[in-house]
């Protein structure tokens, strides 16, 4: 019998799936349906290379705009679902138009967190989620322009880089003790504020933005502790929420996203969910997890569309992402929330380490500045769940390939 | 200018599972030693042009370059894995003597 997959969502996650259900010999319709108008595109670039206007757009597409059809992939961008019948086996769209699906996959990812702070309507202020964001905000970045990036997460971090790198001036906000403090701590996040202050840009932690001043446009972010930030133009980076409207009232378990196994498939047999919206089981580290970065896109996208053939495969990547800022490579794997020790081979002072999150000898995640060999080294350690010789780890003239072995 | 067999440096002066860049006429080559085979091609990936050399991750005929996971083949140059997406340029190579040889 011929199987209608339909995906919701022409994100890297979405397009992954689409891509790996052809290439894996799906048979029937594979329907790729989206909000953005553009082709499935990469996301890592917005922040970096193509909001410095180093590389166009089509460099980040997934794949050629004549792809999908090329591919029997049924594309219909520009378009949103509003809703999603389980029972009818309907999506809905908002034109009224309804696609009938044997097996569906959200991949709806996730839209930027906003907040009433008076005067956030204010023209001259943005947020970065897709290429259109990206464009806002390249035609604001002007050398000697003056910028207050509002948080220091991933978004806020990389495009504070960016404008220093374009030769604006930045002043940047955070309510925590140091960048991507909610992630990395405060010993591995004073490392980033160096390196963002070693590049000129003037940072305020433990204080919020209290208003935006302007008349038409804002001229000035104003703390709460009072100080008054003037600047051409602002940019908001305070994190993303899952887009999971079209599931109210669905059936469909949401709690933090769309909450999905092992195997990529939610509560409602046939429908998954894979990247940003998939609060995922994770069989490594035995709870769900929520990820919005790009590896997970694919590798979960393409997971998804295996296991919506009929596969049943775990999907059990240890999860990983970079941050480039400036010349400076940012690597990440595995997942922790807390920690009892952070092992560190080199310094944290030095521009080169590699510090280890533990709990009970075991090695839950890594963060690499400037380690990237070593960060990969390290991944299958993380996944053996097994205690380690911390003397060892923390020994740079140990190779990290030998600690692989039971110690 | 026809391509010919430019003599490079010695081949044990590229370890077993190791990589190592040399400049052959201007350009930066990388060499792959696969267990006494090697592999030539350019030394910066094709993704965000890290030195594969330096942050190249040798297994087996895999190179994974470890700045943003990028994979290619070092027989071929073509891409295994994402985010990569276009082939990094692969040369032929000979041995005479002890030495290595690439064709530029």
């Amino acid at each position: 019998m011929a199987h209608r997959h339909v995906i919701l969502g022409a994100s890297l996650a979405g397009a992954t799936a689409a891509i790996t259900l052809r290439e894996e010999g799906a048979d029937g319709d594979v329907i790729l349906i989206g909000a953005e108008p553009q082709p499935p595109y990469e996301r890592p670039p917005l922040s970096k290379a193509y909001l410095r206007g180093e590389v166009p757009f089509d460099k980040a597409l997934v794949r050629p705009a004549a792809f999908y059809a090329e591919h029997g992939i049924q594309t219909m961008f520009g378009t949103r679902a509003t809703r999603i019948d389980p029972s009818a086996r309907v999506v809905e769209l908002e034109d009224h138009r309804r696609v009938s699906f044997d097996a569906l996959l959200i991949a709806t990812g996730g839209r930027n967190r906003t907040v009433s702070i008076p005067g956030v309507d204010l023209d001259g202020i943005y947020s970065l989620r897709t290429v259109q964001d990206a464009d806002r905000i390249r035609a604001e970045m002007i050398a000697g322009r003056r910028a207050v990036v509002v948080g220091m997460g991933f978004i806020g971090s990389e495009v504070a880089a960016s404008l220093r790198q374009k030769g604006l001036e930045v002043v940047a906000i955070d309510p925590s003790k140091t960048p991507l403090f909610r992630v990395l701590g405060e010993g591995v996040g004073q490392t980033i504020a160096k390196l963002h202050r070693d590049h000129g840009v003037r940072m305020i932690f433990e204080d919020t933005v209290a208003a935006f001043e302007g008349t038409r446009r804002v001229g000035c972010v104003v703390t709460k502790a009072g100080l008054r930030l003037e600047c051409d133009f602002a940019v908001v980076g305070i994190g993303i929420e899952p887009a999971v409207e079209a599931l109210a009232d669905s059936g469909i378990h949401v709690d933090n996203g769309v909450v999905v196994d092992e195997y990529c498939q939610t509560n409602v047999r046939g429908i998954y969910a894979a990247g940003d919206v998939a609060n995922h089981y994770h069989p490594v580290f035995d709870r769900r997890i929520r990820v919005e970065h790009w590896q997970n896109a694919i590798k979960q996208g393409a997971a998804a569309a295996r296991n919506m053939l009929g596969r049943r495969i775990a999907y059990d990547e240890i999860h990983w992402f970079w941050s480039d800022q400036y010349d400076a490579n940012l690597q990440y794997a595995g997942f922790h929330t807390q920690w009892e020790q952070l092992v560190v081979r080199g310094r944290l002072e030095s521009a080169s380490y590699l510090a280890c999150y533990v709990n009970a000898g075991r090695i839950d995640a890594a963060v690499g500045l400037n380690r990237a060999k070593e960060l990969r080294r390290i991944m299958p350690l993380i996944k053996a769940r097994r205690p380690v010789n911390l003397e060892r780890l923390r020994d740079e003239s140990v190779d990290l390939r030998s600690l692989h072995e039971i110690s | 200018m026809a391509a010919e067999f430019v003599t490079t440096i010695k081949t044990n002066e590229i370890p077993v599972g190791g990589v190592t860049a040399i400049d052959v006429r201007g350009t930066r080559i990388a060499v792959a030693n696969v267990g006494g085979k090697y592999y030539a091609f350019d030394d910066a990936c094709t993704h965000e042009q890290c030195s594969l050399a330096e942050q190249g991750e040798l297994a087996g005929t895999t190179l994974t370059c470890t700045c943003h996971g990028s994979e290619f083949d070092v027989r071929t140059g073509k891409v295994l894995a994402p985010p990569a997406t276009v082939p990094v340029k692969a040369y032929r190579t000979r041995v005479e003597g002890d030495a290595l040889q690439i064709e530029v």
